[in-house]
């Protein structure tokens, strides 16, 4: 037994966390990597041969590669949260037992490297909380155990008092087992129904990413498997189906899209909000309830004007590009954001306002140096929520695209190409719904991984703005 | 350690250089404010002015024999009681300057007359127009701030509205000219109404755009509102794996409609759809949802079923944040009673979050009223399922189809199906609010 | 640096057309260098004074001057003036660094001087180690430091406080007070303050400015505003236990409550509202014979409640004077007995005395 947060363990400690860090991150850029290139390596199959399941390629590597990847991103960011966090006190047995663990994790995952340095580190947390080593704390659980054992095998003996227990104490100790177990039964109860209710929820994604690995034969039959052996997976219909679609273009149009009218969006809210929360001008109810009231007209009934409007405007006749202006500038404002951030901008106390004042910072100062700032989280929340409508956006992108003359298909946004997209059989009869999923799946997928990221924003900007409504 | 201080030491030559750009701005701005208010002085001939405000009050002191003494006029002198006093002094001048038509008092008539033009706005009277310029300023300031947003809005938001008028009264208008073949009043609604599919049934069927959305209206919301009520009090209540499921049941929000959409066509397929796979696990028949000679029913079950499970998200949400920010002495006060779970639900948590209730509803409503991309993507472009005698349209699509088609005419229709949606929704809407004034408690 | 308000007047219009009449023609002379409290209940006007001398509020009518300067057309940041809020109002997401630092951005100052003024102006408030943390990471007692740093840090010639104590616990509330006079003292820029305390104006002000419903009530010393109260009103503000004030006459300089003799007052016959302070009863064999109700022993204190007339009146004496004796006999000084006007509230003095 030695002495116990000795300082020198927690410095190693810190060190080889680091290293930890370092090693994760290495070994995820790896596994992408990979990935990738067997991706790039695939060739590319024609129709017939996707119906006949006649190529070869390094599925099952792919897929193990895949699998790596999902499981360790998550991993190496909670890692790296906590290890910028972690206090000294919150160090102790359970965090080496942790610790352990993620080393076990780490050799699953084939990154021998991340597992040595993690069993050594908890060779240091264990020093250091405990002064243990390995083969002492294995003994102390072994002890606990036995302890616990004891005291449930002696359980019927009251600890405290002598003799056995009264009739009253016993009937009151089996109340609260009834009471506990019921307890226990309801909340057993509850995750269950919950769980049912997430399984629904989560049911079609699932869905489709299966569906976007089978080949077309498994996607034909009328038991459909829920499941996909690692090899099997068809990671090459992604591989057609990218190469079918131009799919390069159509993420480019729509992330150019958004992202301007994103920037447009949010400079323009900001400024339309700081006036109507600053700003004590003559009118200001007035026009503020002019504007909420249209949100209540429907979309559509803009839509027919709008459509007018930006042919006249020569937006979408001849030469394309500037068709993109159609898509972009209707868009570059919006009612329920402006609505969102005057909430937030009021809620900061108009006493700062008047410091400012009294320190000579002029309004537009105000809003770029205090306000934004302040309002960063909601203002980030309103970018998100942007980038995330353009990324769906589809009836009006394609009623622009669709008014180019000749058919003109490079302008199409990435919601329009997939609903034009049709990935017949061979024989023109029947829809091959695994390559029709697979294009879906990829425009769900960077989506879902931005939401994964942010959803803290996203989920508080939604809630909040739901409450002021 | 040495890391903190390389930080450290990069902060402050930023500010630094923040600090120095920001001095070298100021002194820009004042050199340019300096030489932009004497240009300005010059142009007004302020000098001028000041000179001959001067001029003016010196003759006035003097007619008070107050000159040379250094006084401040408007702060030592009453200048009302000096104002009433030279204007008595004036009528009674001009009362004996028409008696005697004296050349002397005339001139002091004069004189006094010219005293009081000459005298100072006096301080003391309640200063509106200092109140009106401060207004106006704010006024332009609030303008100038909002002039982005206004012109946008203007010519996408406010004008499609006046236009949207403009084009009901038109009768075959094409856009490609302008031309116009005549006017009407309701000419257009008229002939969008009485259209067999719209608001009547078409032949040999029962559906017709109108009844379809209400239908699906009315059916999936009510649906959606009580399992994300549930759904979210269980989310309250349940302790770990919070975040995890609260992540879970937000997924559907942030996904694009038309793809997973398709995945439910898939998945509600007759022959390989999971669903009847399912539905077979438990000794269901297979049923046929959306293929060829497809019920009505079934269909409008799968366009239900994905509108609850698409609407779900957000609701969950709205309702999550509400019930966790009811007080919880309520709840305590409940407990005490030993209140079983059901009745805390429906008697306190329900009517607390009532006016979120209302609020999810209304607006759930007038969302699910313009349905439009999920049906064409689960059915197809027009609503028609191969074999049917009905077409599931909604009120959105026969707009779009309206809007596609190019003939004279044919935007004045869109604009009248779309003022009778937004009318439909307005009348929902005032239902709705309505009927809430009993059971909604704020 | 004195300060001049000549008529200053503040008309607020209410979006329903209907006017209020904030502050009320003041005229009053704030000396330089002095620490000068306004004094009133809420909704007297003090803090609208407060701005408009700061420059927030546009006054309707009237002028203010720094000296000899007419500064009424001025913005705030022209006038060279700091403002503490009662809120203190720091940027939350700045450090404490920053935020002292903000107001010399518009000044056009060195960064090496202005580095300097921050450390100085910490070290003169007392945080200079809380430089690098944000506001939220302070106490409240700390956060009103940062916000007296930042409004000196640009050298003002007025200083002004809102309300600077109300926010703080009872304990802190002493140990500021001293602070304020410290600083007050130190760098001997003209202070005013806005307080609804008077305890608190009583025991840091040079001056105390007493104010209602916009108009000015008095204007002295705190001793004279005490003990020479000009009105009722002023009488009934200061002091704690409040003032008894109760209806009584005077016929032949002899003071009369409900038909009973109390005391002797050398004044003109007639009705009056008499104002006596708790403290000045004092327990003697010489005075009346009161009709007492209740005794309570605070400690070093007794407050004996007692009925003149039908009206109830508290005393507060030294316990000792009350200790082993059976019955209670009160006087009361002429000069500390306050005649007021039952009909204008104004102090009613005898022909000596004058002010």
């Amino acid at each position: 037994m030695g002495a116990i947060m000795e300082k020198k363990y927690l410095n190693r400690w810190k060190l080889t966390d680091k290293f930890v860090l370092a090693a994760d991150a290495i070994a995820v850029i790896l596994y992408l990597a990979f990935f990738i290139k067997a991706f790039i390596d695939i060739p590319i199959p024609t129709k017939e041969e996707l119906v006949d399941v006649n190529f070869i390629f390094n599925g099952f590597q792919m897929s193990i590669l895949a699998i790596f990847a999902m499981i360790a991103t998550p991993l190496l960011v909670i890692d790296s949260k906590t290890h910028f966090n972690k206090v000294e006190y919150e160090i102790d047995a359970w965090y080496g037992g942790n610790t352990f663990v993620k080393g076990l994790i780490s050799l699953l995952l084939l990154n021998p490297v991340s597992a040595i340095l993690r069993f050594y580190n908890t060779h240091n947390v264990l020093k250091f909380a405990t002064g243990h080593s390995y083969i002492e704390a294995i003994k102390n659980m072994g002890r606990w155990f036995k302890q616990k054992l004891e005291a449930f095998k002696n359980r019927k003996n009251s600890p405290d008092h002598e003799g056995e227990a009264t009739d009253e104490e016993v009937r009151l100790r089996k109340k609260i087992r009834t009471q506990t177990i019921g307890i226990a039964g309801k909340s057993i109860l509850l995750y269950g129904l919950i769980g049912i209710a997430a399984a629904f929820v989560f049911l079609p994604f699932y869905w489709m990413i299966l569906t976007a690995l089978k080949t077309f034969e498994e996607t034909q039959s009328t038991n459909p498997s829920f499941f996909v052996a690692l090899k099997d997976m068809q990671w090459v219909n992604f591989k057609y189906v990218l190469n079918e679609m131009d799919f390069g273009l159509y993420i480019y149009n729509t992330l150019l899209v958004g992202v301007i009218s994103t920037l447009g969006t949010v400079v323009t809210t900001v400024f339309a909000a700081f006036a109507f929360s600053r700003i004590d001008f003559k009118g200001r109810d007035t026009l503020f309830s002019i504007l909420l009231m249209t949100m209540m007209i429907p979309g559509e009934l803009y839509i027919i004007t709008n459509f007018v409007t930006v042919a006249q405007f020569g937006w979408i006749s001849s030469a394309g590009n500037k068709v993109f202006l159609a898509m972009i500038i209707p868009f570059m404002t919006s009612v329920f954001y402006i609505f969102f951030l005057r909430q937030t901008f009021k809620q900061i106390p108009n006493s700062l306002y008047q410091a400012a004042q009294v320190d000579g910072c002029s309004d537009f100062k105000y809003l770029v140096r205090v306000m934004l700032p302040i309002a960063g989280p909601t203002v980030f929340t309103i970018t998100i929520l942007s980038v995330i409508g353009s990324w769906n956006a589809f009836i009006w992108p394609r009623l622009m695209a669709s008014m180019l003359p000749n058919n003109n298909e490079s302008f199409y946004l990435i919601s329009v190409a997939l609903n034009k997209a049709s990935f017949m059989d061979p024989e023109g009869m029947r829809l091959m719904y695994n390559l029709q999923i697979a294009a879906s799946a990829l425009v769900t997928i960077p989506l879902l991984i931005v939401f994964l990221a942010l959803r803290k924003y996203i989920i508080r900007g939604v809630g909040r703005s739901g409450i002021k409504g | 350690m040495m890391f903190k201080k390389i930080t450290r030491n990069i902060k402050s030559f930023f500010s630094k250089v923040n600090w120095s750009t920001r001095n070298v701005y100021l002194t820009v701005k004042r050199a340019i404010g300096g030489v932009f208010r004497k240009f300005w002085s010059i142009v007004t001939q302020e000098e001028k002015r000041i000179e001959r405000n001067r001029m003016k009050l010196d003759f006035v002191l003097k007619y008070l024999n107050l000159d040379g003494k250094d006084i401040d006029i408007q702060l030592d002198l009453d200048i009302a009681e000096i104002r009433k006093d030279l204007v008595e002094k004036k009528k009674a001048l001009s009362v004996t300057y028409k008696k005697d038509k004296n050349q002397s008092v005339l001139n002091e008539l004069n004189t006094v007359s010219r005293v009081i033009k000459y005298l100072p706005d006096d301080n003391r009277t309640i200063n509106r127009k200092g109140d009106r310029k401060v207004e106006t300023n704010k006024f332009i300031k609030a303008m100038i701030y909002l002039s982005p947003a206004l012109i946008l809005l203007a010519v996408f938001t406010f004008w499609p509205i006046i236009n949207t008028l403009r084009l009901l009264i038109y009768v075959g208008y094409t856009e490609s000219d302008g031309s116009i073949q005549g006017y009407t009043i309701f000419g257009n609604f008229i002939k969008v109404i009485s259209q067999r599919g719209f608001i009547r049934p078409s032949a040999g069927t029962f559906s017709s755009a109108l009844i379809n959305t209400l239908l699906m209206a009315f059916i999936s919301v009510p649906i959606s509102i009580v399992v994300a009520l549930l759904i979210a009090a269980g989310l309250n209540s349940i302790k770990g794996l919070k975040g995890f499921f609260q992540t879970i049941f937000f997924l559907p929000y942030v996904t694009n409609t038309i793809a997973i959409a398709l995945v439910f066509k898939f998945m509600f397929n007759e022959n390989f759809g999971l669903i009847n796979t399912m539905l077979g696990w438990i000794g269901i028949d297979k049923v046929n949802w959306l293929s060829t000679n497809a019920n009505y029913w079934a269909v409008m079950g799968v366009m239900v079923i994905y509108s609850v499970w698409d609407s779900l998200a957000f609701k969950i949400m709205v309702f999550l944040s509400a019930i966790q920010g009811i007080d919880k002495q309520y709840y305590q006060a409940a407990d005490i009673d030993a209140t079983p779970k059901s009745k805390v639900f429906r008697k306190i948590t329900v009517p607390l979050i009532s006016p979120m209730i209302f609020y999810i509803m209304v607006t759930s409503i007038i969302g699910a009223l313009k349905v439009y991309s999920s049906v064409i993507t689960l059915i197809n472009e027009a609503g028609e399922i191969r074999g049917a005698t009905y077409k599931m349209k909604t009120i959105v699509m026969y707009i779009y189809e309206y809007l596609n088609t190019r003939a004279p005419g044919n935007l004045s229709l869109a604009a009248a199906s779309s003022v009778v949606l937004f009318g439909i929704i307005l009348l929902f809407t005032l239902v709705q609010m309505q009927a809430s004034k009993k059971r909604v408690h704020y | 640096m004195e300060i001049v308000l000549n008529r200053l007047t503040k008309v607020f219009v209410a979006k329903n057309k209907q006017e209020t009449r904030a502050v009320d023609n003041l005229n009053i002379v704030i000396p330089s260098g002095k620490l000068v409290g306004l004094l009133g209940p809420s909704g007297c006007g003090k803090t609208t004074t407060l701005f408009m001398i700061a420059g927030l509020h546009k006054p309707t009518a009237g002028r203010i001057l720094f000296g000899t300067e007419d500064v009424t057309k001025l913005t705030a940041d022209k006038r060279g003036i700091g403002l503490v809020f009662q809120n203190y109002a720091l940027y939350p997401h700045m450090t404490v660094r920053q935020n002292i630092m903000f107001p010399l951005e518009n000044l056009k100052v060195e960064y090496e001087e202005a580095v300097a003024r921050v450390t100085e102006m910490a070290k003169l408030v007392g945080i200079e180690d809380q430089l690098d943390k944000k506001p939220s990471e302070l106490s409240g007692g700390q956060q009103q430091r940062v916000a007296i740093a930042r409004a000196l840090v640009k050298k003002p010639r007025v200083l002004l406080l809102d309300e600077p104590l109300s926010n703080l616990d009872a304990r802190l509330r002493l140990q500021t007070r001293e602070e304020i006079k410290r600083i007050q003292r130190e760098t001997g820029i003209t202070t005013i303050f806005v307080t609804h305390d008077q305890e608190e104006a009583m025991s840091i002000s040079d001056e105390i400015v007493v104010m209602e419903k916009g108009v000015v009530q008095q204007k002295d010393e705190p001793q004279q505003v005490y003990y020479n109260p000009t009105n009722l009103f002023v009488a009934k503000f200061l002091g704690s236990p409040a003032i008894n004030v109760t209806r009584g006459e005077i016929k032949d300089n002899k003071l009369y409550f409900g038909g009973k003799f109390f005391v002797n007052k050398k004044a003109k016959d007639g009705l009056y509202d008499v104002g006596m302070r708790p403290e000045n009863f004092k327990v003697a064999e010489t005075g009346s014979k009161v009709d007492v109700t209740d005794v309570d022993i605070i400690g070093r204190d007794t407050i004996i409640r007692f009925n003149l007339g039908d009206q109830q009146v508290r005393a507060l004496v030294d316990s000792e004077t009350v200790e082993d004796i059976k019955e209670i006999k009160l006087t009361i000084k002429d000069e500390k007995i306050l005649l007021f006007d039952i009909e204008t509230g104004k102090v009613v003095l005898d022909s000596k005395k004058e002010r």
